[in-house]
């Protein structure tokens, strides 16, 4: 008696654990199918366009071995400056000692612009004046934000 | 370069520096392969680490450890030959030689490797869309640049309040390992950040799918007579020279094992691909977990799951605090009843491994603090909204936690049928894997709930991100016991007399019926079987 209890509950429990995996196994191969989807690829292209286009342009504007700081008093661009280039920029510490300040304006579709975003720089010329200058160098045609990748 | 030859380098290299140490410590095994790269990236982790307590350049010091590392190795392996995995196997493989039970296991062995290394390898397709994620963006393949700074500006982008980003003080292991990347390829994009933390997840995949690869032959090694060698519960063990292991459990467990890479490529998408630490350190505790709670107590599953647990905890916060409860389980694991009971012996080992492992996942954390890293400040809370954010996590969770409706009558059941014959397939008790992911949920879900920060936006922004672990365990679970239900069917065919089906008996070339290990455990949680196996054989002729 005790053999056939362990049998049939051997067999269900080996065939409901497999068949769950495999239905599991189904739909998670589908999740990963839809990352190629062309709306995916799309979203993750303009995406990596507009950092990329952010990142050349604040290039344009730090000379090697300038200190940079990044304006705060927008929370959602020091973010987007952070995702584009916050790898390589020189932080200064203390910000206010900054060779130039990084921010962006955002604005409608233009030439020059990411998605309408423009990196400006400001820093102080020889003769103290404050001087600004645009991000160039790069452009994404169309307008902004890029497509929100999953969080 | 471009990306792809890029991401080979960058995986040769963290293999190379992971590679002495691991082989050292785990042995001749499969698990070895994907276990090198992940190794590699703890000794990243460590030189960010190290690098910034002391100074001097991240790749430096990720050379000088990764040539210490070896060199410890190979002396240790010079002084004590006795100690680590090799003489046992190589002792065992003497013992055995090779008859048709032994070429049965390895033919698994090699059929379950080719398989989910094939399953790991579709499941990175998503690779071919050029994702990188939210948070990878703005930190997980953001910070390499700054590991690869000098030591006064790294300290001053982990300080700068203005740099907002609190998750900056999260730890190291992702961040480096593409700094590493970045360095050695001279090729510092995101994308290449990315492609290597996307590897470094199929190498944790692989490990934890190997892990029931492994139970599958071993339970077929048990149920076919064979004895541990060296006190050793399935590895290094052989089937009774003469005895077939029975097909089932190791066809299960390959089976189980690449369905599984499937299930967690499908739990993890799109963070697997898009640069993102959850899978990393989700996959690397449900394998420690595999290795440390459900295979058996020998040196070689140790090592690998002192190599898992370190990359868990290296890589975020939530990871840590799991692989500590982890730590703090295999070591309970490894001492057992016995070691309650008064035996001193069983206490040494389990608890200088685990206070190796606290000392080195402590030290990032309390290096953020000696700092004043951002972010590294308490955020603990006891504000009187807690029975609210308890609701409103449970609440949250719950929708992504499916799988225990299945997992927890399907595991009651089994253990009230089959939890004999799980112990004599050598497999670990199911309430070890359960507490694993218990203490995984209490972390995540204890995290959320004294946090300060409002908690709805917080959940709905990260909880399909922080279930992935107890989601994955769940799965891992159900897994093993299918491996184990195996056992019992694949067994009855042939089962001949009394005893519990299958896993009693299995039949030698000659015919010869052998009984397995018995299993007598006075231990609730018990999964070493106490039964001596070469005592148990009935060598019934048929």
């Amino acid at each position: 008696m005790q053999t056939v209890v362990v049998t049939a509950v051997g067999v269900l429990v080996a065939v409901v654990a497999l068949v769950a995996l495999v239905g599991q196994a189904v739909r998670g191969d589908r999740t990963v199918g839809a990352q190629l989807s062309v709306h995916a690829v799309h979203d993750a292209t303009v995406d990596d366009a507009f950092y990329r286009c952010i990142d050349i342009q604040a290039r344009s504007l730090v000379r090697p071995g300038q200190t940079v700081a990044l304006r705060t008093d927008n929370l959602a661009d020091v973010v987007t400056m952070i995702k584009g280039f916050g790898s390589w920029v020189t932080v200064a510490d203390p910000a206010s000692r900054a060779d130039v300040v990084l921010t962006l304006r955002d604005g409608p579709a233009a030439p020059g612009t990411c998605l309408g975003t423009r990196v400006v720089g400001t820093s102080t010329g020889p003769d103290g004046a404050r001087v600004v200058h645009l991000g160039t160098g790069a452009e994404v045609a169309g307008q902004g934000p890029p497509p929100a990748p999953p969080l | 370069m471009t990306t792809a030859p890029a991401t080979v380098v960058a995986l040769v290299v963290l293999a190379a520096a992971g590679l002495v140490p691991v082989v050292a410590a785990v042995g001749p095994r499969w698990v070895t392969v994907p276990l090198a790269p992940l190794g590699g990236a703890v000794v990243a982790g460590l030189a960010a680490t190290a690098s910034l307590s002391f100074g001097g350049p991240l790749l430096a010091w990720f050379a000088f450890l990764a040539v210490a590392g070896a060199a410890a190795a190979v002396a240790l392996r010079a002084a004590r030959p006795e100690l680590g995995p090799w003489g046992r196997a190589l002792r065992a493989d003497r013992a055995t030689g090779h008859h048709r039970g032994v070429d049965r296991r390895r033919a698994a062995g090699v059929v379950g490797v080719v398989a989910v290394v094939v399953a790991c390898a579709w499941s990175l397709r998503g690779l071919r869309s050029p994702t990188v994620g939210f948070d990878a963006r703005a930190l997980w393949v953001m910070r390499p640049g700054w590991f690869l700074q000098s030591h006064a500006q790294l300290l001053v982008d982990m300080r700068a309040r203005g740099l907002v980003l609190t998750q900056s003080a999260y730890p190291p292991l992702v961040s480096a390992s593409a700094a590493v990347a970045w360095g050695v390829t001279g090729v510092h994009t995101a994308r290449l950040g990315v492609t290597t933390v996307a590897v470094l997840n199929a190498c944790a995949l692989c490990a934890a799918a190997l892990a029931v690869v492994e139970i599958g032959r071993t339970a077929a090694t048990r149920l076919a007579g064979g004895s541990p060698a060296d006190g050793a519960v399935g590895r290094g063990s052989a089937p009774r020279p003469g005895v077939r292991p029975p097909w089932a459990p190791m066809v299960a467990g390959v089976a189980a094992a690449v369905l599984l890479v499937l299930v967690a490529a499908g739990v993890t998408e799109p963070f697997l691909t898009n640069g993102y630490a959850d899978p990393l350190w989700s996959l690397a505790a449900v394998g420690a977990a595999a290795f440390g709670l459900q295979s058996g107590s020998d040196w070689s599953n140790r090592a690998t799951t002192v190599v898992l647990v370190l990359v868990a905890g290296l890589s975020k916060d939530e990871g840590l605090v799991t692989a500590l409860a982890l730590v703090a389980l295999v070591a309970a694991r490894s001492i057992g009843g016995a070691g309650l009971r008064g035996d001193g012996r069983r206490w040494r080992l389990p608890i200088a491994v685990a206070a190796g492992e606290v000392a080195v996942l402590g030290w990032w954390p309390l290096l953020m603090h000696a700092i004043g890293a951002r972010g590294a400040s308490s955020t603990f809370t006891t504000s009187n909204g807690t029975a609210a954010r308890a609701s409103a996590v449970v609440h949250g969770m719950s929708p992504y936690l499916h799988v225990l409706v299945l997992a927890v009558p399907l595991s009651a059941l089994a253990a009230l049928a089959l939890s004999a014959v799980r112990r004599r397939s050598g497999v670990g008790n199911d309430l070890w894997a359960w507490a694993a992911l218990a203490v995984g949920l209490v972390a995540v879900g204890g995290a959320l709930v004294t946090g300060t920060g409002a908690i709805v936006p917080w959940i709905r922004s990260t909880v399909h991100r922080i279930t992935e672990y107890p989601i994955l365990q769940a799965w891992w679970i159900i897994a093993v016991w299918a491996v184990v239900a195996s056992g019992a069917v694949g067994g009855t065919r042939r089962g001949t007399g009394s005893g519990a089906p299958g896993v009693d008996r299995a039949r030698s070339d000659d015919g010869a019926v052998h009984a397995g290990p018995s299993a007598t455990p006075s231990d609730p949680l018990s999964d070493v079987p106490s039964g001596a196996p070469s005592d148990t054989s009935v060598g019934a002729a048929r």
